[in-house]
C-alpha cells in the first residue's frame, strides 16, 4: 500500500491561551507551562513540529490605538518565543521546535548563536522561522521611523541567511576532538573566521558555540508574495502556505516546487504545509453548530479585522462590513492581504470574514473527526502534498485534546499521518516521506 | 557577631571538566550539565546563579584561535536559553544570564527579559555588561568597540530606555474582565517616544507585566563609569575580591555613590567573587591547589582567558618577569586591576600560580576551616556576602559537590548563610538580610 502519510505542525503564538468562555482556562499562560504541556500533547499525537508565530508590537492599526488588541488579546501581549521554545525542547524528545525570529531586528551574530545554542539544547529538533516581520510599529520599537520597503527587506534576508549559514558552517564537523593526550577540547584548524562584508550585513566570525546537531536549524517560511516565494524555495525546508481550497494549493505548491527546481533543489526536500482549522464535533451537526456560534458572536468581526489590520497596517474599521473592499496596498504581508481580500470576488467585507472564519483558512474542515480526516486526506490526494498546520485563534486543553485525541486517532487509522517517529533531528523527519 | 551574607555562583555555559581525573564532560551542549548543578546550588540555598557570556573566540593570546579553543575558553553558548532551563528546573534559585548593551536592541533585550521573568516566576536577573573586546563588536559588523567611557554613557541609556519599556504596562493593565470581555486594559498601556543620544523607541513593549515588575540588575562595574552605572541600577554586584582593603573600600564607594543617586544601600548587595578550595584536611587542600596552579596547562589557560578578555597578548611576556606596569586595556579594565592586583614586583608566573583566578582572598582548607575564613573575612567587609567561582574556571560535579554538600553547611552551621528560603522572588531574596 502506497505511503499516504502527510505532515503535520501546529501554528501557534505565545499569547494567553483562552480564558473567558466555558472551556477556557486562565488566560495567564506567561510561566509557559500551558504550552510545555501542549507540546506534550502534540508529541503524543506525532506531530513534526510545533510553530511559535511572533510579533514585536503592541497593534494599533484597527482604530488607531490599541483598545480592540489588549481587550481581546488577540496580538498583546505576546511572549518571546525563543525562551518558550527552550523550554519546550527540554520537555519533548522527538518533535520538532520552531521559534519564529525576524531577520530586521535581530543582528545576526547574535541570531545565528542563539539558534545554534538552541539545536544543540533540542538535540536537532530546533527550527527557525525566518520572518523579515511587516508592521511599521515593530521596525518604531527599534528606533526606524518605518519599515524597509517589501521586496528590499527580501534582499536584506537572502543576505542575512547567506551570513548566518557561514557563521554556522564556521565550525568544520570533527572540529571538537576532546584530545586527552594533547589536552585539545577544538582543533583550531577546523573553525574558521568568515570576513563577510556583504551589502548590508559584516560579521567576522567565527561563531563561538560548537557546530550544532543539524549543522544548521531546519528553515522554515511563509512566502506569500513572489518575492517572499522565491526567497522560500530557495532555503526552506517547511513552508507555511495559506491558499484559497484544493486549487489554491495545488497552485501554490507547484509554484514553489517549480521555483525550488530552478534553483538546482529537490522540491521534495520542502514540505509545504497548508493552514487550517478544523472544527471538530462528535457529530456533523455539532460541529456546524460551533462553527456557527463562533462566527456569530459580535467579538468576532472586531478580533479579525484587527487581525488582518495588523499584519497590513491598514485600518480595516474605516470599512464598510456590507459593502466590497476598495483597491488596497501593503507594504506589510501581501500574502495575507491577498488571500483575505480575494481580489475579484465581489464579495462584501462581511463574507470575506466569514470566509476568513477568523483565521487563514486553506480549506473549510467542518465535521467529526472521521470525516475531516477524510477531507484531509482527499484534498492532499488532489493537492499532491505535503500536510497541514493547526491554527486557531486562541488555544485551550479542550481544543488540543479534541486535535490530539480526536483527530489524530482518526488520521491515524486511515493512514494519513504519522504513528511513530523515526528520526531524531527535525530535518530528517520532515524528509522522511 | 556576623550577620548572615548572600551566596551566588559564576559560572559560563562552556564544556564541564572533560579533560581531568573528575571529569568527562564536553560530550554536548545540551545544557544537562549546568541544569543538574542549578538544582544542588538551590539544594544549597543559593540567591542565584549568574551565567557569564562572550560574543567571540578570541585570538589575543598568541595572535591565533589555537590556545582559546584548545583550552575550551570557547566554545561558549548563549546563556540566555539555559537560563530559562535552569528556571524552568527549579522553584527558589535566581537566574542571572549575562546579556551585553552594546549587542542587543533594547526593545529585543526588555521583551527577553519580561519574558523569562514570567517564566521563572520572578527569579530572573539580567548581568549587564557593555562587552569588552574589539573581536565580539567585528561578529557584529562594526571594527571596532566604543570607548571605554562612551560605552558606559551609551549603557546608561540603555537601561534608561529599557526601564521604561519595563514602565509600561502599569502593574495591574491585565484585567482579564469576564463581564466586558477584557483581557487588557488599554488606557494602562503607554506608548514611551523615548528618543535619546544614541536610542529609540516607541513602545509598549509588548509583553504582560513580569512578576519582579523589572528584573534584578546584576552588574559588575570597576571602572569609574562602570561604578557609577552599577550604584544606579544594581541589586547586585559582582564585585573583585582585592584584598580585605581593597573590598571594604570599594563596598564604601558603591555605597556612596548610592547615597548620591538617592538609593538606599542596603538595596545592592555585593558579592565578592572567590575560589574556594576545600578537602578532607588542611594538608591535602593545599596539595590541591598546588597542584592545580602549577599545572603548566593551567598556567597556558589562564594567560589565554585573561588575554581574550583583555585583549592583550599575554604571550609576549616573559613568564619570570614582572609584567611591565604600563598595560592597560579598552576592554575589562576591572579584571585586569585585579589580575595585576596580585603582586606588584612579583613574576607573571607567580601571578598565575600563586593564588588562581581570583584569590586575591584565598579561601583554601577543609570545609571548616574555610567557613571560618569566609565568616571573618565578611566581618571586616561588612558584606554582603561571596560569588563562588571554579578556581580553574573549569567545573566538575566534584567541585560543586565539595561546596554544595562541604563548605555550605559548614557555613550553615555557623549562621552565616541561609538555610531556608522564605521569599520567592529573586530581588527579595537578596533584600531578605
Amino acid at each position: 500500500m502506497a505511503d499516504k502519510r502527510l505532515h503535520f505542525g501546529w501554528f501557534m503564538n505565545f499569547t494567553a491561551n483562552e480564558w473567558n468562555t466555558p472551556f477556557g482556562n486562565d488566560g495567564n499562560p506567561w510561566n509557559g507551562k500551558f504550552y510545555i504541556e501542549m507540546a506534550q500533547a502534540m508529541e503524543k499525537a506525532c506531530f513534526d513540529y510545533i510553530m511559535i508565530e511572533n510579533t514585536l508590537m503592541v497593534a494599533e492599526a484597527y482604530g488607531g490605538n490599541s483598545e480592540v488588541y489588549l481587550k481581546y488579546a488577540t496580538m498583546a501581549p505576546k511572549h518571546d518565543p525563543a525562551p518558550l521554545a527552550a523550554i519546550m525542547a527540554a520537555a519533548t524528545s522527538k518533535m520538532g521546535v520552531v521559534a519564529t525570529m525576524s531577520t530586521t531586528f535581530y543582528p545576526p551574530f547574535l541570531l545565528a548563536r542563539l539558534a545554534s545554542t538552541l539545536d544543540s539544547i533540542a538535540e536537532g529538533r530546533f527550527g527557525w522561522n525566518i520572518v523579515t516581520s511587516g508592521e511599521d510599529g515593530s521596525a518604531q520599537n527599534f528606533g526606524m521611523d518605518k519599515l524597509t520597503e517589501h521586496d528590499l527587506r527580501y534582499d536584506i534576508a537572502d543576505e542575512y541567511v547567506d551570513l548566518v549559514c557561514q557563521l554556522w558552517n564556521s565550525w568544520e564537523e570533527g572540529a571538537v576532538i576532546r584530545d586527552q593526550e594533547t589536552n585539545t577540547y577544538a582543533d583550531f584548524k577546523k573553525v574558521h573566521a568568515i570576513h563577510f562584508a556583504g551589502k548590508y550585513f559584516k560579521s567576522r566570525g567565527p561563531l563561538n558555540t560548537v557546530r550544532s546537531p543539524q549543522g544548521q536549524p531546519t528553515f522554515v517560511q511563509a512566502g506569500g508574495s513572489p518575492k517572499g516565494r522565491q526567497f522560500a524555495a530557495k532555503y526552506a525546508d517547511s513552508i507555511i502556505a495559506v491558499a484559497n481550497g484544493v486549487e489554491g494549493m495545488k497552485a501554490y505548491r507547484d509554484d514553489v516546487r517549480a521555483r525550488a527546481a530552478a534553483q538546482g533543489r529537490n522540491p521534495d526536500d520542502i514540505k509545504v504545509l497548508f493552514v487550517v482549522s478544523p472544527v471538530l464535533g462528535t457529530t456533523e451537526a455539532e460541529a456546524w453548530a460551533r462553527k456557527k456560534a463562533a462566527a456569530e458572536d459580535p467579538a468576532f468581526f472586531e478580533q479579525s479585522l484587527a487581525s488582518i489590520s495588523s499584519v497590513t497596517d491598514i485600518d480595516f474599521s474605516q470599512f464598510e462590513l456590507d459593502e466590497p473592499l476598495p483597491e488596497l496596498e501593503t507594504n506589510g504581508e501581501r500574502g495575507s492581504l491577498d488571500k483575505f481580500a480575494q481580489w475579484g470576488s465581489g464579495k462584501t467585507l462581511r463574507q470575506l470574514v466569514l470566509d476568513a472564519g477568523g483565521t487563514s483558512d486553506s480549506i473549510e474542515l467542518v465535521g467529526t473527526p472521521d470525516q475531516v480526516a477524510d477531507k484531509i486526506g482527499e484534498a492532499m490526494a488532489e493537492v499532491g502534498g505535503d500536510g497541514f498546520l493547526i491554527s486557531t485563534q486562541r488555544v485551550s486543553k479542550q481544543y488540543i485534546t479534541e486535535i490530539c485525541d480526536g483527530l489524530f486517532p482518526a488520521l491515524q487509522r486511515k493512514g494519513l499521518a504519522r504513528t511513530e517517529y523515526a528520526h531524531a533531528h527535525l530535518r530528517d523527519t520532515l524528509r522522511e516521506f | 557577631m556576623t550577620d548572615m551574607f548572600h551566596l551566588g555562583w559564576f559560572l559560563n555555559f562552556v564544556a564541564d571538566e572533560w579533560n581531568g581525573n573528575w571529569g568527562d564532560g564536553g560530550r554536548d551542549f545540551t545544557g544537562d550539565f549546568y541544569v543538574e548543578m542549578a538544582k544542588d546550588l538551590e539544594r544549597a540555598k543559593f540567591d542565584y546563579v549568574l551565567i557569564e557570556d562572550k560574543l567571540m573566540v578570541s585570538t589575543a593570546y598568541g595572535g591565533t584561535m589555537e590556545h582559546d579553543l584548545k583550552h575550551g575558553v570557547n566554545p561558549k553558548h548563549d546563556p540566555v536559553p539555559l537560563a530559562v532551563l535552569m528556571a524552568a528546573a527549579t522553584t527558589r534559585l535566581g537566574v542571572v544570564p549575562t546579556m551585553s548593551t552594546s549587542f542587543y536592541p533594547p526593545f529585543l533585550l526588555a521583551r527577553l527579559c519580561s519574558t523569562i521573568d514570567h517564566i521563572a516566576r520572578g527569579r530572573f536577573g539580567w548581568n549587564v555588561v557593555t562587552s569588552g573586546e574589539d573581536r565580539s563588536a567585528q561578529n557584529f559588523g562594526m571594527d571596532k568597540l566604543y570607548e571605554h567611557d562612551e560605552r558606559y554613557a551609551m549603557a546608561s541609556e540603555y537601561l534608561e530606555v529599557v526601564s521604561k519599556l519595563w514602565e509600561s504596562w502599569e502593574p495591574d493593565a491585565i484585567e482579564r474582565d469576564y463581564m466586558t470581555g477584557t483581557y487588557a486594559n488599554y488606557k494602562k498601556v503607554h506608548t514611551i517616544d523615548f528618543e535619546g543620544k544614541y536610542y529609540k523607541s516607541r513602545g509598549p513593549l509588548n509583553t504582560a507585566p513580569s512578576p519582579q515588575y523589572r528584573p534584578t540588575i546584576a552588574q559588575a562595574g570597576a571602572s569609574p563609569p562602570g561604578r557609577e552605572l552599577a550604584a544606579q541600577h544594581a541589586d547586585t554586584i559582582v564585585a573583585p575580591a582585592n584584598g580585605v582593603e581593597a573590598m571594604k573600600a570599594y563596598r564604601d564607594d558603591i555605597h556612596a555613590r548610592m547615597k548620591a543617586n538617592g538609593r538606599d544601600p542596603a538595596h545592592c548587595k555585593l558579592l565578592y567573587l572567590v575560589t574556594p578550595i576545600v578537602a578532607d584536611t588542611h594538608e591535602e587542600a593545599l596539595a590541591k591547589q598546588e597542584r592545580w596552579f602549577n599545572d603548566p596547562l593551567y598556567i597556558e589557560y589562564m594567560l589565554a582567558e585573561i588575554s581574550s578578555i583583555t585583549e592583550i597578548d599575554f604571550a609576549q611576556f616573559d613568564l619570570d618577569e614582572p609584567v611591565p606596569p604600563d598595560v592597560s586595556t579598552n576592554g575589562e579594565r576591572g579584571a585586569l586591576e585585579s589580575f595585576l592586583a596580585r603582586g606588584k614586583g612579583k613574576t607573571l608566573r607567580q601571578i598565575v600560580t600563586g593564588s588562581g583566578l581570583s584569590g586575591n582572598v584565598p579561601f583554601v582548607g577543609t570545609p571548616a576551616e574555610v567557613a571560618d575564613e569566609m565568616g571573618a573575612v565578611m566581618d571586616e567587609v561588612g558584606g554582603d556576602g561571596y560569588l563562588i567561582t571554579s578556581p580553574v574556571m573549569r567545573l566538575n560535579r566534584r567541585y560543586v559537590t565539595e561546596i554544595t554538600d562541604g563548605l555550605v553547611p559548614e557555613l550553615q552551621k555557623r549562621g552565616l548563610v541561609r538555610s531556608e528560603y522564605t521569599t520567592t522572588m529573586l530581588r527579595d531574596h537578596l533584600r531578605e538580610f
